[in-house]
């Protein structure tokens, strides 16, 4: 930092001098202004450099200061906006320090200077800077709650803020600390406060959304939706939270002052273009880790909300900001971080109404759809299908005002000519038929176009009435990023005008130029550019691919200046672009899989010699080079190459060529390249991507099988009729997509995915004839409200299996909850087919874990752990199971092993169980009378009905549970046989004694 | 003389030889390290303003602490040719300065450091 005061010099000096000291002061301040100042700065200046002069020179600070400290705060601000990044950590320390002193000492503005400290801590980071900043800005507002209370703006920040933060914090025991501390503030302000929390708008809905799981923002959703007043009484429900357009100085604080100049200076100074540096670097420096995923949808709401670019900007070439959003979606790496993605750039649709909210807020959602078209449609696709998912969806309840939400923002958006027509977005061939008639469906008069449905154009009418409106905003300099957004008020003023002029030609999106490879022509040798040239001539493939012969041979032969290939590859891949512009897969594909039609592909007429080659051969690795060097300008070549090598006749057999490539691209490892290869397909060509799923699993088993990676890029793009040619490759033996040893695992993943992605791997699993057996321990992960999708599919499954010990003590193993009937429901079925069978399981599991140090362990901390199987569980669920066959004819519980094992276990129960399970031991009552008794069949014959005899003995079973309650824990100490024969005779109903 | 006061010098501007150079730039690519003969570690890196790009040379640690997407302030600097090749470098008593990241718009094109034949003599002669 700079400060500017030559008072600092003198401080040091006259430290020690103690009283002395602090009257020079007062005399110095005394003097004026400039001198006042120079004094509160020196002062700022050791508190934050002098950690053990701190106390005293704050004590002085605070003495000295006329006004208020004014001077100070807007110093802390000024660093914390502009240099926090460069202060050392002595520094942050003490400014954290610092405010907890001005806070204390309740200073007028220190919530000002707190919310900017919010600010610092950057989203989707945990490293441990990051980290301490978020522990201790929150430590100073749980320590000052009362002073918290009294600024309700800082009251909605600080909720924002940590509500944000929470979802990032998860993991170690340490984040996990700080979740459960920041879950108490947010929930404590949130039930408190609600009314200051509610100023937030929709956006506190979204967060809210994203840490429901967590119990006490359960309990709190509950309140919302079931008992609003409670919260407060002017709040009527979710839907007048979900109506308020969030104000931007929320969505804004979610970003730090570096990430926000610098998506600022690319929205205000970046020429669309020239773009890809700054996305790189912004991406190396924000977006790299897995953890940042979550803070896309900041970055998106932020775009959205408040990046509203002037007139100037929108019709200059400036960066549009659909092009970023673009850039965000296409770069996310998870689903869960994309479908939040799309939900955060819709979400000003769900609710919208023209009069609250502004066009600019939905604008860039429908023309990142619109200019996706034609370079990427499936972009385009998943976002449509998200539209028309969502209105059903987002929230049951209230589908019929989403509706009317999507509803008025296409409207909205025809009315201001942000696009003129709908049809040629909703209508277009390059759609697959179902979104299209879904579209049809849901949308029906935004599909009827005017004139016959043509495709997109992509070139929009150019700037028409620009002047008019040229003048009637006042940023003059575009240049200084910040004057280019206007504030809420001025928005809502000018948006009725805004639009009329939307559209300026963009450059990347005009097609049909001739390329231009001049500045490549000049590097290469004469009779490589002669040919070159004849290639960029050449209008018929057929001569197109004589002339790549040539190249090709000359390439190889053996004067070849290996320096030219890379300025070779750049020609290729220029000249070449069109063939990666379309889709690769014929309409239609002959039976085996080969090319129906005989359209060559220029780059690859190459590959038969290629295929030819010995993988010594010294050309073989030059044309390895050469395709690695394209593939560094079109990674599109990765998947083509793959496509080729499956289709073509003359690369038959030959896949193991692709790894060779591998390993000679940059990436270097087959692993990597193969999987960004697929991810590059799933992303152009969906139909493509099954067609080369067979053969990619088949070919590189030790790659495929094991990535959960891989199947969930299929399943996240595939449709069902995909779906269902899969299930039959797999069937038919083409397929093989899981292995004993790893589809555990992958089956663990893809409890985090999307439902119709999980329902196909389990589809694709059950295709296969892996024993369930195998795959049976993932109940242990499955929780019935988060995983429905898994556990129904599992139960299905286990219904058709005849009961195995291991999967009965699995199912067994389930804590019990009352709204959890997946115990139950297996059992009954499993009780109506193998009844035997199962009692005889249950019998050596009961007997297995009636020993006493599990049944302490129960005792203690029943359910606790997850997997464990407890003596109490299996009662419980033994229980729950009596009591769902209450009303049948089922026999169960009259079969011997059960009635053994039951009495086993009474007798070594404790009296608290044994009332617990009074109605479930009585079944085994009179078993017992008779158990000496050698002839074991006679029993059972009598015990035809325990149901009925259970009834008549429950009133006097109720009575004992109240009169015996009291008694039960001293009877925990007495000699076993004793209790059991209390028990046996109380439950007959005899007082004995 | 081109004191850091004076305004930076544009890259389209730089001509072999000119010596006292002052510029601020882009960093765009910083290139593999090479070890000279007497252990100075030498990285190429691309940078660039808005009126071209051109190859800096630097030498030592200081290029392992640069990264893409820094504007550095260049001052003292010189212009020489090295492979036929414009290239700039800090000269006696000359720094690089990192002032700032990100926000600086540049242009990629022309590249001043590609061979150009007008200079190959003016190589041959120096």
């Amino acid at each position: 930092m700079s400060l500017e005061c030559g008072a600092h010099a003198m401080l040091g000096l006259a430290f020690e001098t103690g009283v002395a000291f602090f009257l020079i002061l007062t005399f110095q301040v005394c003097k004026g202004p400039p001198q006042h100042e120079e004094i509160c700065l020196g002062l700022f200046t050791l508190v934050l450099t002098e950690p053990a002069q701190a106390q005293k020179c704050y004590r002085d600070l605070a003495l000295v200061s006329r006004d208020g400290m004014n001077i100070v705060l807007n110093k802390i601000n000024q660093i914390l906006m502009e240099k926090y990044l460069k202060l050392q950590d002595t520094c942050r320390t003490q400014l954290v320090w610092l405010v907890r002193e001005l806070v204390k000492s309740g200073v007028l503005g220190a919530d000002g200077v707190c919310m900017t400290f919010m600010k610092q801590i950057a989203g989707g980071d945990v490293t441990a800077k990051n980290i301490w900043l978020a522990e201790s800005v929150l430590d100073i507002l749980t320590e000052q709650r009362e002073w918290v209370l009294k600024s309700s703006i800082l009251i909605a920040m600080a909720v924002y803020t940590y509500l944000r933060l929470i979802v990032d914090h998860h993991g170690t025991a340490q984040l996990q600390a700080l979740r459960q501390k920041e879950v108490d503030f947010c929930i404590s302000l949130l039930r408190e406060r609600f009314m200051e929390c509610l100023m937030i708008g929709r956006d506190l809905v979204r967060l809210l959304q994203n840490v429901a799981r967590i119990p006490e923002f359960e309990l709190l959703w509950k309140d919302i939706i079931h008992n609003p007043q409670a919260l407060s009484p002017q709040f009527t429900g979710i839907l007048q939270l979900l109506q308020s357009r969030t104000s931007r100085k929320f969505l804004a604080c979610r970003l730090t002052p570096d990430m926000e100049t610098k998506l600022l200076f690319m929205t205000s100074r970046v020429r669309f273009g020239q773009q890809k540096r700054y996305q790189d670097w912004f991406q190396r420096q924000y977006l790299s880790t897995p953890d940042s995923q979550s803070l896309r949808c900041d970055l998106i709401r932020y775009i959205c909300g408040v990046v509203h670019p002037s007139n100037e900007v929108l019709s200059s070439d400036i960066l549009p900001r659909w092009a970023i959003i673009g850039w965000l979606l296409t770069t996310c790496t998870s689903n869960v971080a994309a479908s939040n993605a799309k939900l955060a750039l819709f979400y000003d649709w769900l609710f919208f109404s023209p009069d609250k909210d502004s066009i600019m807020n939905i604008e860039p959602a429908i023309l990142v759809m619109h200019h996706s078209m034609k370079p990427h449609p499936a972009i385009t696709a998943t976002l449509l299908d998200f539209m028309c998912r969502i209105i059903p969806n987002f929230y049951p309840p209230l589908e019929g005002h989403v509706r009317q939400g999507v509803f008025s923002s296409l409207n909205h958006i025809v009315e201001k000519r942000v696009l003129a027509h709908l049809a040629p977005l909703f209508d277009n061939p390059k759609l697959d038929k179902e979104l299209r008639a879904m579209l049809r469906e849901k949308f029906p008069e935004f599909c009827s176009s005017p004139s016959p449905p043509v495709e997109v154009k992509i070139e929009e009418p150019v700037s028409m009435e620009m002047d008019n409106h040229m003048s009637d905003k006042d940023e003059s300099c575009y240049d200084n990023a910040e004057a280019a957004f206007s504030d809420d008020e001025e928005d809502l003023n000018s948006k009725g005008k805004k639009r009329e002029f939307r559209f300026h030609p963009i450059k990347e999106t005009v097609v049909e130029e001739p390329v231009d490879i001049t500045p490549y022509l000049d590097q290469l040798d004469e009779s490589l550019r002669d040919k070159v040239l004849q290639l960029q001539k050449g209008s018929d493939t057929e001569a197109q691919c004589e002339v790549m012969q040539e190249i090709v041979d000359q390439v190889l032969e053996e004067d070849f200046d290996s320096e030219q290939l890379s300025v070779l590859a750049s020609c290729l891949q220029e000249l070449f672009k069109a063939h990666f512009r379309g889709e690769v897969l014929p309409e239609e594909i002959t039976e085996d899989g080969h090319k129906a039609h005989a359209t060559p592909e220029a780059p690859w007429e190459s590959l038969p010699n290629l295929c030819q080659m010995q993988e010594d051969n010294s050309s073989f690795s030059l044309l390895l080079d050469l395709l690695s060097e394209l593939y560094q300008k079109q990674p599109k070549i990765g998947y083509h190459l793959l496509y080729y090598l499956r289709a073509s006749k003359a690369a038959a057999g030959k896949m193991n060529l692709y790894e060779s490539f591998a390993q000679a691209t940059q990436l270097g490892d087959l692993h990597t390249c193969l999987m960004m290869d697929m991810k590059a397909c799933q992303e152009d060509d969906v139909r493509l991507l099954c067609h080369l799923t067979p053969s990619i699993y088949t070919e590189f088993p030790d790659e495929t099988l094991r990535s959960g990676e891989l199947l969930n890029m299929i399943v996240a793009v595939i449709d069902s009729a995909q779906l269902q040619e899969l299930v039959c490759h797999v069937m038919m033996g083409n397929l093989v997509m899981f292995r004993k040893d790893s589809v555990l695992n992958i089956l663990i993943q893809s409890l985090d995915w999307e439902t119709f992605e999980q329902y196909c791997a389990w589809q694709l699993f059950l295709a296969h004839n892996i024993p369930l057996e195998t795959i049976i321990p993932i109940l242990q992960h499955l929780k019935y409200k988060e995983h429905p999708e898994a556990l129904s599919c599992l139960l299905l499954q286990l219904r058709r299996e005849k009961p195995s010990e291991e999967m009965v003590k699995m199912v067994l193993s389930r804590p019990c909850h009352p709204d959890d009937q997946f115990t139950t429901s297996i059992l009954r079925h499993w009780c109506m087919k193998h009844d035997e069978l199962l009692a005889e399981h249950i019998k050596s599991l009961l007997i297995k874990n009636n020993s006493l140090p599990r049944k302490r362990q129960s005792l203690r901390s029943s359910s606790s752990k997850l997997a464990q199987l407890t003596l109490e569980q299996i009662l419980e669920h033994l229980d729950n199971l009596r009591l769902n066959l209450t009303n049948t004819k089922q026999n169960f519980f009259s079969q011997t092993p059960i009635l053994q094992a039951l009495q086993h276990v009474q007798a070594s129960c404790d009296e608290a169980h044994k009332m617990k399970f009074s109605d479930l031991f009585s079944l085994a009552e009179e078993y017992e009378d008779s158990s000496t008794k050698p002839p074991k069949s006679r029993r059972k014959a009598a015990l035809s009905s325990p149901r009925s005899r259970k009834n008549a003995t429950q009133p006097p079973n109720a009575e004992e549970e109240s009169g015996s309650s009291s008694a039960s824990e001293e009877e925990d100490t007495k000699p076993k046989p004793t209790k059991r024969k209390r028990k046996g005779s109380s439950a007959v109903g005899s007082d004995s004694d | 003389m081109n004191g850091v006061n004076d305004p930076p010098l544009f890259i389209k501007d730089i001509k072999p030889g000119l010596k006292n150079l002052n510029v601020v730039f882009i960093v765009l690519e910083i290139g593999r390290v090479t070890k000279t003969k007497d252990g100075h570690e030498v990285r190429s890196c691309k940078v660039a303003d808005k009126t071209g790009s051109i190859t800096i040379s630097v030498w030592d640690e200081i290029g392992s602490l640069i990264q893409p997407g820094d504007i550095i302030r260049l001052t003292r600097g010189y212009a020489s040719m090295w492979k036929g090749c414009l290239t700039l470098y800090t000269g006696r008593g000359g720094e690089l300065q990192k002032i700032g990241e990100f926000c600086m718009v540049y242009s990629e094109v022309p590249n001043f450091s590609e061979p150009n034949p007008d200079y190959r003599g003016q190589q041959n002669k120096g």
